[in-house]
């Protein structure tokens, strides 16, 4: 075995995790708890692993660089993983319990591929593994098609064939874009494109590139898959796709961005900062008038990308530390809300707001879950969310962007509006069921999981802030 | 750590403590009582602490601080978190545990009516709250203040929508947490523009002079909205949906005050900036007087007060931007002690009566004499009767108003100082003189844990303003009262305000322009403005955007990219309605892109 494969350790311990649950699964069917609390171990140990050993170094012909930049990704992936396995498994349990092998497998397969992109320093490296987290989704999706929400079961497949087309379309466009860069660099090396200016024929590449990786962000105006793939598909598939492939788009847009092309920002910066605004206004006024909770998260997610983005228009060192801070506690958050939507879905069967009606009565624990994660995402102190948006904030007017932190500032007091309706309609005593709310082990665990991070991190943001400004660093940050 | 901070740590931690335990021992809350003795027990170490601190603190001794890193950049400190202990902290310190204390006891009788858990929570949030306003009172840089500041937002939005199964209740706490934090987006802005200027959230910082300007601007936009002030004082008045006792402690006593004690403490960085103190005079003195106008005319006890307690927020307002910090602090702590013991009072009456209008009491002091002399006396320190506390702190506001702006603001205040005369002698002479209605004939005083309360805040309210020139010693500032035309014109005018009421209202009349001003109220035209914001401007700017969304864009697309989906009649087989819709965008959007591309 080469030297260089230990740059890859912790993806290759996901991909054998991955293998040894399907075979298993294939020679002896196993219960869906067995296969995902193995799972979770496995992905727990790489995690705690990493913290032991950290990989470092780079692969042959320099397509891959690992270091504390892909560290910081690979981890957050990890911890993700871990939280996307845990919450499916009762869901998995209750409602596909035939084939509950392929959907981890699936799951983290998609974790490898997202894994792999921040240390990606070649082209080809990159559309692969950002496919490979891609392509398992769509089959998720799909998962359970027949399980939409009651009375329209067939949601679940238009979900699916949304994401499908959408994602494949935006796939085409980055290839095509490729082919124009690739043509005028010469190379397949990120950073291939040496000298600042470029023929109309490849900056429109560049540009198609950009529209591509929006996709997977869910930036404006590549944001309509997002509310109708959320309101259909699995909610614990959704928590997962609400955050990991977004966590992806971003990474792979910023090592594009700010490792391939620095010397292009001025054509790339305006489109750039363009797509933060219109993410943030569109998203945060969409999300107003929203009846389903998984909608409205969904509007909500496409804003929150848009606040990312700011910082990445910042294109600073300390920018980018704020966007992995930001990514950080939109993982956790989004995570947390929509596990808990589903803990409280599972029991009333829907997921208009109505339905989190008088949540806190039903269950007084699940209900302040939701109260202090609505919050963060509303950025209250004490919550991670807070620091987020000031760091983000910070960056962006230490670069400068004023008008990026005006409309960021003014939107979020529109944002005030729906989250709040959320979280009071949690109080609200009029629930149409008086039923207790049960969630079972794994669903507790993934949603304590998320709360420990929330509250943690909110109360003492130093370490993690460390961590990203290392990480940074180490990617080199800006031009 | 020295023993003043260590003092400061356990009026900060004593309530965090019991707040936790609540938290994590839901029997325990459920339980009720034990609740209870939990929180007031915190809030007396806190009380405790607060007072050796004060007492171990002679005037003028440096400031002692005890921080330690919370943000680090590489070996660069961003912020810190940890105690700052100076006269102005240690003074509010005590203030604000007093009252929260003397609120929580009087608690105990007023909600005893509420299931066990109901009461569990409510002392829960109590002591959150008590652990957040130190955390505020004691912070050493903007940063922690806000975080504090933000926590007692939390807190009172919780405490409003206590009754939450109450619509009302539950509307008047979305809106007091969202009219509250539009204006906090402001100290969030201020706080990025001083820190990327400066490198520091501390206050002592001296950005240059436009950017002080604009920094102050920021925090007071914050200021506006949480102290309650014209055009953001909406939320106030319908705050007091939640229990009286936590309209005493959070909106009245200190959380509004919060605004004040913030500019107090940025005081170096306010002075910088000239132009903030003149906007802050005038819209000090234009709420001031608003909100009295409309206390004129309010049926409910409790909007009497929240007017007159926007009024009051405004005198400090108005004197922070005279340029006198001094005034404002001080009228901070005298405001807390005789509203806290109004709106106290006010609670034992409706506890009493079991309303809260002023038409179903009356003739109240017979029953409950106690309570009417304790409100007897919080009107007369309202007013400004000379020899009680307002007096003191209203007339120095007044003093150091001489002059500016034109003598406008200074005449505004003096009507108000008539107004606010008039209309709290028109609640006690509806409240406690004449004639009992049905409901106010059973009315009886409650116990010692409803009038204990009364008396340890009756005392401050009356006897507070004699150590104003201690007070100033104490913070580092001179106080001399003098007694020159204004404040004679003030205690007049204050007098003839309460003769008039009890000649207008002890023969069951009312006056003349009630009923315009009535109109006034129930027109809420700034409550309208903003409602017209939300649903007109937002909603309908969300409509818009989607139309454009949906017809524009999609049709835009449509036309460019027709022919290229016509040819994929394989995606026209699946019949979901509007996935190709979706495609196009993709498309689209990217053709958009890719045109600027070749184009610039």
């Amino acid at each position: 075995m080469p030297p260089w494969i230990q740059v890859f350790a912790l993806e290759l311990a996901v991909t054998a995790t991955a293998l040894v649950v399907l075979v298993c699964d294939a020679l002896r069917p196993c219960r869906a708890r067995t296969l995902a609390w193995f799972s979770v171990a496995a992905l727990a140990t790489a995690l705690c692993t990493s913290f032991v050993v950290e990989p470092a170094g780079t692969a042959p012909h320099g397509v891959y660089a690992a270091g504390p930049w892909s560290l910081f990704f690979e981890r957050l992936f990890l911890a993700a993983g871990i939280l996307g396995v845990l919450g499916s498994l009762d869901w998995l349990e209750s409602r596909v319990a035939r084939r509950p092998a392929e959907y981890l497998f699936l799951m983290l397969m998609s974790l490898v591929g997202a894994m792999l992109l921040a240390g990606a320093r070649d082209w080809v490296l990159l559309v692969v593994a950002f496919e490979l987290m891609g392509i398992p989704l769509y089959v998720l999706a799909a998962y359970a098609k027949l399980d939409g929400p009651p009375g329209e079961p067939q949601l679940a497949a238009e979900a699916a064939l949304k994401l499908y087309v959408t994602g494949a379309a935006s796939t085409a466009l980055t290839l095509f874009g490729l082919a124009l860069v690739i043509g005028a660099g010469g190379s397949s090396s990120l950073a291939g494109l040496a000298s600042p200016d470029v023929a109309p024929l490849a900056s429109a590449g560049m540009l198609l590139v950009l529209a591509g990786f929006g996709f997977k962000l869910g930036a404006v105006p590549f944001h309509m898959w997002v509310p109708d793939t959320y309101q259909g598909a699995p909610t614990p598939f959704v928590a997962f796709l609400s955050v990991a492939p977004k966590a992806g788009g971003l990474v792979a847009l910023v090592v594009v961005l700010l490792h391939g092309w620095p010397r292009h920002h001025e054509l790339w910066a305006p489109a750039l900062g363009v797509i933060a605004a219109a993410s943030m206004v569109v998203g945060n006024l969409f999300a107003l008038p929203q009846r389903d909770a998984r909608r409205l998260l969904g509007y909500s997610g496409v804003a929150q990308m848009g606040y990312v983005l700011v910082a990445v228009c910042a294109r600073s060192e300390s920018g980018v530390a704020m966007a992995l801070f930001f990514l950080v506690s939109y993982v956790f958050t989004n995570f947390g809300v929509f596990l808990v939507l589903h803990a409280a879905a599972e029991n009333s069967g829907g997921h208009a707001l109505d339905q989190i009606t008088g949540l806190s009565r039903r269950s007084p624990w699940l209900g302040a879950a939701l109260l202090l994660f609505v919050l963060s995402l509303a950025g209250i102190p004490f919550a991670v969310g807070f620091w987020a948006k000031l760091f983000v904030l910070l960056a962006a007017f230490e670069a400068g962007l004023v008008g990026l932190v005006v409309t960021g500032v003014v939107l979020s007091v529109v944002a005030l509006f729906y989250y709040l309706s959320v979280a009071r309609s949690t109080f609200m005593a009029d629930g149409r069921s008086a039923e207790p709310v049960r969630a079972g082990l794994a669903l507790r665990a993934a949603i304590s999981l998320c709360l420990a991070a929330v509250l943690g991190l909110g109360l003492w943001p130093g370490p993690l802030l460390a961590q990203a400004r290392l990480a940074a660093a180490a990617f080199g940050g800006g031009p | 750590m020295t023993t003043p901070a260590l003092l400061a740590v356990i009026a900060v931690c004593a309530p965090a403590a019991a707040a936790l335990l609540l938290v994590l021992a839901p029997a325990l809350r459920r339980q009720g009582a034990p609740a209870a003795v939990a929180c007031i027990a915190a809030s007396l170490a806190s009380l405790g602490a607060a007072l050796a601190l004060a007492l171990g603190r002679s005037p003028g001794e440096p400031a002692v601080r005890h921080v330690v890193p919370w943000l680090q950049a590489g070996s660069r400190t961003i912020a810190e978190v940890g105690v700052h202990v100076d006269g102005i902290s240690a003074a509010m310190l005590v203030v604000v545990t007093l009252v929260a204390l003397c609120v929580q006891v009087f608690s105990v009788a007023y909600m005893r009516g509420e299931a066990r858990r109901g009461f569990g929570r409510y002392f829960a949030y109590h002591a959150l709250f008590l652990f957040s306003m130190n955390l505020l009172v004691v912070a050493p840089n903007l940063l922690q203040l806000f975080v504090g500041w933000e926590l007692v937002g939390l807190a009172s939005y919780l405490l409003i929508g206590f009754y939450f199964a109450k619509p009302s209740a539950a509307r008047a706490a979305v809106k007091a947490f969202w009219m509250t934090k539009l204006a906090d987006m402001g100290i969030l802005v201020g706080l990025v523009v001083l820190f990327v200027s400066t490198g520091s959230f501390e206050w002592t910082a001296t950005p240059e002079p436009a950017v002080a300007t604009a920094v102050t601007l920021l925090l007071f936009l914050g200021v506006m909205g949480k102290s309650a002030q014209f055009p953001l004082h909406v939320w106030l008045p319908d705050a007091m949906e939640g229990p009286t006792p936590v309209s005493a402690l959070l909106h009245a006593a200190t959380m509004v005050a919060a605004g004040v004690f913030l500019v107090v403490r940025a005081h170096p960085l306010f002075e910088l900036a000239p132009t903030t103190g003149d906007v802050m005079l005038w819209v000090g003195a234009v709420t001031a007087a608003f909100a009295a106008g409309l206390a004129l005319v309010q049926t409910d006890i409790k909007k009497v007060l929240a007017y007159s307690t926007c009024s009051q927020l405004g005198y400090m307002v108005a004197a922070l931007g005279a340029g006198s910090a001094f005034a404002g602090f001080f009228h901070l702590g005298t405001h807390a002690c005789f509203k806290a013991l109004l709106f106290l009072a006010a609670g034992s009456v409706i506890h009493a009566v079991h309303s809260n209008e002023l038409a179903e009491m009356g003739g109240l002091r017979r029953r409950m004499p106690l309570t009417a002399v304790a409100f007897g006396i919080g009107v007369l320190s309202l007013a400004g009767v000379p020899g009680l506390a307002g007096f003191f702190s209203k007339d120095l506001i007044l003093t150091e108003l001489e002059g500016r702006a034109g003598w406008v603001p200074w005449a505004l205040l003096l009507l108000t100082a008539f107004a606010t005369a008039f209309y709290m002698g028109r609640v006690f002479v509806l409240a406690f003189l004449g004639a009992p209605s049905a409901r106010a004939g059973h009315a009886h005083e409650a116990g010692l844990a409803m009038t204990g309360p009364l008396i340890v805040l009756a005392v401050p309210s009356a006897v507070a303003g004699f150590f104003g020139g201690g007070l100033a010693a104490y913070v580092g500032a001179s106080y001399e009262p003098h007694f020159g035309l204004t404040p004679l014109l003030a205690s007049t005018l204050a007098l003839a305000g309460i003769v008039a009421a009890v000649l207008v209202y002890g023969r069951g009349r009312e006056v003349a322009f009630a009923d315009a001003l009535r109109r006034l109220d129930r027109a809420g035209a700034v409550d309208r403005a903003w409602k017209l914001l939300y649903s007109s401007a937002l909603l309908w700017l969300s409509g818009v955007l989607g139309w454009f969304d949906r017809y524009v864009i999609d049709g835009l697309m449509n036309a460019t990219g027709f022919a290229t989906l016509e040819a994929g009649s394989a995606v026209r087989v699946v019949q979901t309605g509007r996935v190709r819709d979706y495609a196009l965008a993709v498309v689209a959007g990217a053709i958009l892109l890719s045109l600027w591309g070749v184009l610039s």
